[in-house]
């Protein structure tokens, strides 16, 4: 009997332990993957490439400089919102988290986030050094509720020696479409030259990507698709177009099929085809994977922006930032963060490094940005690109809508009338009852 | 007349052998995708981006279970895991037992409504009250807590039932005897009867295990501080990142690795587990 | 892995009689030995699914904004062409597994009903994967199921093939999860049947044997006829689990391609997390409840028809 009651006892002890922090303790929780093989306690964050390796170096740094400040680092499923928002309904969420910048306003808009002007400016950090789209993508309300850290575009990355075979290259630059009838023509004289398919995309498994390629043409479209925010208009000559180009690409077997992301990246390294559509996030590794001898982009890869099909220059960006979920917190805590987002702010050029643009106008201009491989083909991206409006509320649900039902007429599992059809009504359905 | 037994017998032993080339064969299907994984994981990332057929060639590599070694949540997780399932098992046999022996053999008013109401319970799926309960344990704090993992699987109906039929099958008189000599209700239970119950607890016991073991969205939604993650929502975490970083070969060594000691478990406990399992079929 | 419902089938059986009539008084006292799981039963399912019913009438989020708007989230599902799919995918999901799972469970039964060591390895083996974690089993099949560089892939090409992109196709991305399923799945069918074997009485098959009946005869004749009831309680169990399909698909597919895999558990998981449309999300968490509701009260009815013959 005693041993019974010492057994429950004991369970019950041990269950109602969880995590506590302490007070000198800060939680920050980020996507970009894990990689602590490779990274593990490293410092040497000018070594370092890609997201994870740059992002882990910086964070082991800046807990190397600041001994007293102890950093919890939870890696997160990209993009991490559902456990965000479990988290925020427990009332237990962490200290800093990474968010895309149009993001943001679903959270302000229903104060979960705390604003952080002030102790940014008193910690040195004036948000008037953001670059203009930075700045007003963490403005709500005449506050600053976010420390972005990078802006990013859907680009065209480039194998230059297959776009060579191709006789797609001018003066060392690659020629690029300026039509839609231009890119198919390019797609075919492409696949008749290399036998390789124009585009490498990852289409399974996958949705945030189509959105962005379809913001971006309908941007440059002049296609103003949420010219009323809490309504898309998707049933226009404009939208279909483009969808109609994707399927022409798919149908000729221009492009690469049912590869999910990995298997594209991949893919792309290994030669699968001249153009990878994807973010700025992969500059660093291409790059790096071109000064590797005898690969398939051995001193052959280029990266530009979309390229202007219809006349104007326009590219869909959106970005990261570190943002503050609202709960209480010890003052070693606080100024611990604001120490935290200091060094990040300080050290953008490094994170810059993976290929995206500066949130910083000051890094943006700097010599040393400047002189990374690539950076100033897309340099311009800064001033040509533009989000979403902001008043556009839950943009990631629905970038996935617009993704999953463009996948469904690319692939043609439905009519493109059709899916432009549903995705029309399920965004509305989705904005029309938002509480 | 003997002749024709003979060439049945013949007939039975080749139909014998045919059933067991097939199910052999099935089996071999069963284990590829293990043995594909851990092939796998014995492979550098590198090599594996190029080609994956390069499983069957040298060189292989124990590199990315050093890697886990060095530096992996999955230890974390693991404990977590087992610390849960342990507990939510022993929580389950407890109540189920106590509330079984109510329901069996105690007179309380109101006792066969309660009962069938409880019983209605078993058609409630958890996924229709998981977005309450979710809001019930945040206005508790019981978010990222081990009690917080625990408790919805200790309130599900299925070991009281079971339990209260097992109790009912032991005969009364063993009751009556152990009542002969003086003991209490409590003694009678704690000493003569639950003892007689153990098939019935082990039985329990590993399909609560293995519910808690494999649960996914409660854990997902409340276990949400990494240090709380349980197995399924550790490895899931890693899987899904959208940046290449990982690699596969190091994705699958960590699955191999979380799969592991769960088998090996298994095939020390197996006879029991068949035993038990087979159990909840009579 | 609850077998929960699954042994409705055994209410019919169930009535609570006094333990010994007449010789136990009722007492309050007696309540303490089931008030411990009755707390946590009231506070943790009973209070939740009314609380949702209530919920459901309304708009509502996490972070405490809460509208009350009628039964308007009922209509909405009712018009909801996702919802719908995900509905019938839920059940072409079960369609697809159950049977599966219920004849060749049977057949590994029957097949290693012995008492030889290599039967008793084959078992080991055929549930070895029921122990594996959805997280790992999905991971195993992702990489199985890859058409670039997966395991079926290669086996494709090897045989000059073209690699068949299961997951990413709107026909084969269910059929591939419901395979992955079956896999990982079929341990606790074939460990019921034969269980259930096992108690079939030897003097059956002695008779059958008296009467010179064949392997397939004895089958027919003796052994399936006596493990009816546990064919049924498999159904029944298997039919429940499956209609909680949820991590398998958000693992693999993410309900897609063409929202041709998400079954209905995903879409209330996708309303509620990612869209914070909670209310709405809780209405069709009580269209799944009724609908399990059904499908137990109407295999229990059918069981217990059988049982009366």
């Amino acid at each position: 009997m005693r041993r019974l009651l010492a057994t429950l006892l004991g369970c019950v002890v041990l269950a109602s332990c969880g995590v506590r922090q302490a007070p000198n303790e800060i939680v920050v929780q980020r996507f970009f993957g894990t990689c602590k093989a490779e990274y593990g306690n490293r410092t040497d964050v000018g070594n370092a490439e890609g997201e994870c390796g740059i992002m882990t170096t910086l964070i082991n740094e800046f807990s190397a400089q600041n001994p007293d400040v102890k950093v919890r680092v939870s890696p997160v499923a990209w993009p991490g919102y559902n456990q965000l928002a479990a988290q925020l309904a427990s009332g237990d969420p962490p200290d800093l988290v990474t968010m895309h910048l149009s993001a943001i306003s679903d959270y302000q808009s229903r104060k979960l986030l705390e604003p952080l002007g002030n102790e940014l400016r008193a910690v040195g950090v004036d948000p008037n050094g953001f670059t203009a789209a930075s700045l007003a993508s963490v403005s709500k309300q005449g506050e600053i509720y976010g420390l972005p850290i990078d802006n990013w575009a859907p680009l065209w990355h480039i194998n230059m020696n297959y776009f060579r075979q191709a006789g797609l290259v001018k003066d060392g630059k690659p020629i690029l479409p300026r039509s839609p009838a231009e890119l198919l023509a390019h797609a075919r004289q492409f696949k008749q030259a290399t036998g390789k398919p124009y585009l490498v995309q990852a289409l399974a498994n996958e949705r945030a990507a189509y959105s962005r390629n379809l913001y971006t043409l309908l941007m440059q479209q002049g296609f103003d698709f949420f010219a009323d925010p809490q309504r898309v208009k998707l049933q226009s000559p404009e939208v279909k177009q483009v969808l109609e180009m994707f399927r022409q690409i798919y149908v000729e077997d221009l492009t690469t099929k049912n590869q999910d992301y990995a298997a594209a990246t991949n893919g792309f390294i290994n030669g699968a085809g001249g153009v990878y559509l994807v973010g700025t996030w992969m500059i660093g590794d291409f790059d790096a994977e071109s000064r590797k001898a005898d690969r398939p982009l051995s001193n052959g890869y280029s990266v530009m922006p979309w390229p202007q099909l219809y006349g104007r220059d326009a590219t869909f960006i959106d970005g990261h930032a570190w943002v503050m979920p609202a709960k209480e917190r010890t003052p070693q805590q606080r100024d611990a963060i604001f120490r935290f987002l200091k060094f990040f702010a300080d050290n953008d050029f490094e994170w810059s490094r993976t290929g995206h643009l500066p949130a910083y106008q000051a890094v943006i201009e700097s010599e040393r940005f400047n002189a990374l491989p690539h950076r100033s083909q897309i340099a311009k991206i800064s001033s040509t690109g533009a989000p979403l409006p902001s008043a556009v509320q839950r943009q990631f649900p629905v970038q996935d809508i617009i993704g999953e039902e463009m996948a469904a007429a690319i692939t043609g599992h439905k009519s493109v009338d059709a899916a432009l059809a549903d995705a029309e009504h399920r965004v509305n359905d989705l904005l029309f009852h938002l509480l | 007349m003997a002749a024709q037994l003979a060439s049945g017998a013949v007939g039975r032993r080749l139909g014998d052998r045919v059933i067991l080339a097939a199910t052999i064969a099935l089996a071999i299907v069963m284990v590829l995708p293990m043995l594909w994984a851990v092939g796998l994981s014995l492979k550098s990332n590198a090599e594996l981006l190029v080609d994956t057929n390069s499983v069957l060639k040298a060189p292989w590599t124990l590199r990315n279970y050093y890697d886990i070694l060095i530096g992996s949540g999955v230890f974390r997780w693991l404990l977590n895991s087992i610390i849960v399932s342990v507990g939510m098992s022993l929580g389950v046999l407890a109540l189920s037992s106590l509330a079984g022996y109510g329901f069996a053999r105690l007179e309380f008013p109101g006792r066969n409504v309660i009962f069938v109401l409880v019983l209605f319970g078993l058609a409630i799926p958890e996924q229709a009250v998981i977005l309450v309960r979710h809001q019930l344990f945040s206005d508790l704090d019981l978010h990222n807590t081990y009690a917080g993992l625990m408790l919805p699987g200790m309130s599900a109906p299925f070991g009281v039932f079971l339990m209260t039929q097992y109790f009912k099958a032991i005969p009364t008189e063993v009751d009556e005897a152990a009542m002969l000599d003086n003991a209490s209700r409590f003694k009678i239970f704690w000493r003569v009867l639950l003892p007689m119950t153990l098939p019935a607890q082990a039985t329990l016991g590993i399909f609560t295990f293995l519910h808690a073991w494999n649960d996914y969205w409660w854990p997902l939604v409340s276990g949400t501080n990494e240090q709380m993650y349980t197995l399924t929502v550790g490895i899931a975490s890693t899987q899904m990142n959208f940046a290449e970083s990982a690699g596969l070969g190091y994705l699958m060594a960590q699955a191999v690795f979380a799969g592991l000691p769960i088998l090996i478990v298994y095939m020390f406990f197996q006879k029991y587990i068949v035993r038990a399992v087979s159990g909840a079929a009579t | 892995m609850s077998a929960a419902a699954g042994q409705l089938s055994e209410l019919g059986h169930t009535r609570v009689q006094s333990a010994r009539a007449g010789a136990q008084q009722s007492r309050w006292s007696h309540m303490l030995y089931v008030a411990p799981f009755l707390f946590l039963y009231v506070t943790l399912l009973v209070y939740p699914l009314f609380a949702g019913f209530w919920l459901s009438l309304h708009k509502a989020d996490f972070f405490g904004g809460s509208r009350f708007v009628g039964l308007e989230n009922f209509v909405r599902l009712s018009n909801d062409k996702v919802f719908i799919g995900a509905v019938g995918n839920t059940f072409y999901f079960i369609l697809l597994t159950v049977p599966a799972l219920a004849i060749i469970g049977l057949g590994l039964a029957l097949a290693l009903n012995r008492t030889t060591r290599t039967a008793a390895f084959l078992r080991g083996v055929f549930f070895s994967s029921s122990v594996l974690s959805v997280t790992i089993v999905t991971l195993l099949w992702k990489v199985v199921f890859a058409p670039d560089g997966g395991f079926l892939a290669n086996l494709f090409e090897a045989f000059g093939k073209q690699p068949v992109a299961f997951l990413s196709d709107a026909d084969l991305a269910l059929p591939a999860i419901a395979i992955t399923t079956i896999w990982w799945c079929i341990g606790l069918p074939m460990m019921l049947f034969l269980a259930a074997l096992q108690q079939v009485p030897r003097e059956l098959y002695e008779a059958a044997a008296l009467d010179n009946a064949g392997r397939w005869k004895t089958l027919w004749n003796v052994t399936l006829p006596s493990i009816r009831r546990t064919f049924a309680l498999v159904v029944i169990i298997e039919v429940v689990l499956q209609f909680q399909l949820f991590g398998q698909a958000y693992l693999m597919t993410q309900g897609g391609p063409n929202n041709a895999s998400r079954p209905l558990v995903l879409f209330i998981f996708e309303v509620g997390f990612t869209r914070w449309d909670v209310g709405y999300a809780v209405a069709a968490g009580q269209i799944l409840f009724g609908l399990i509701a059904i499908a137990a009260m109407a295999q229990y009815f059918v069981a217990r028809r059988k049982e009366a013959f």
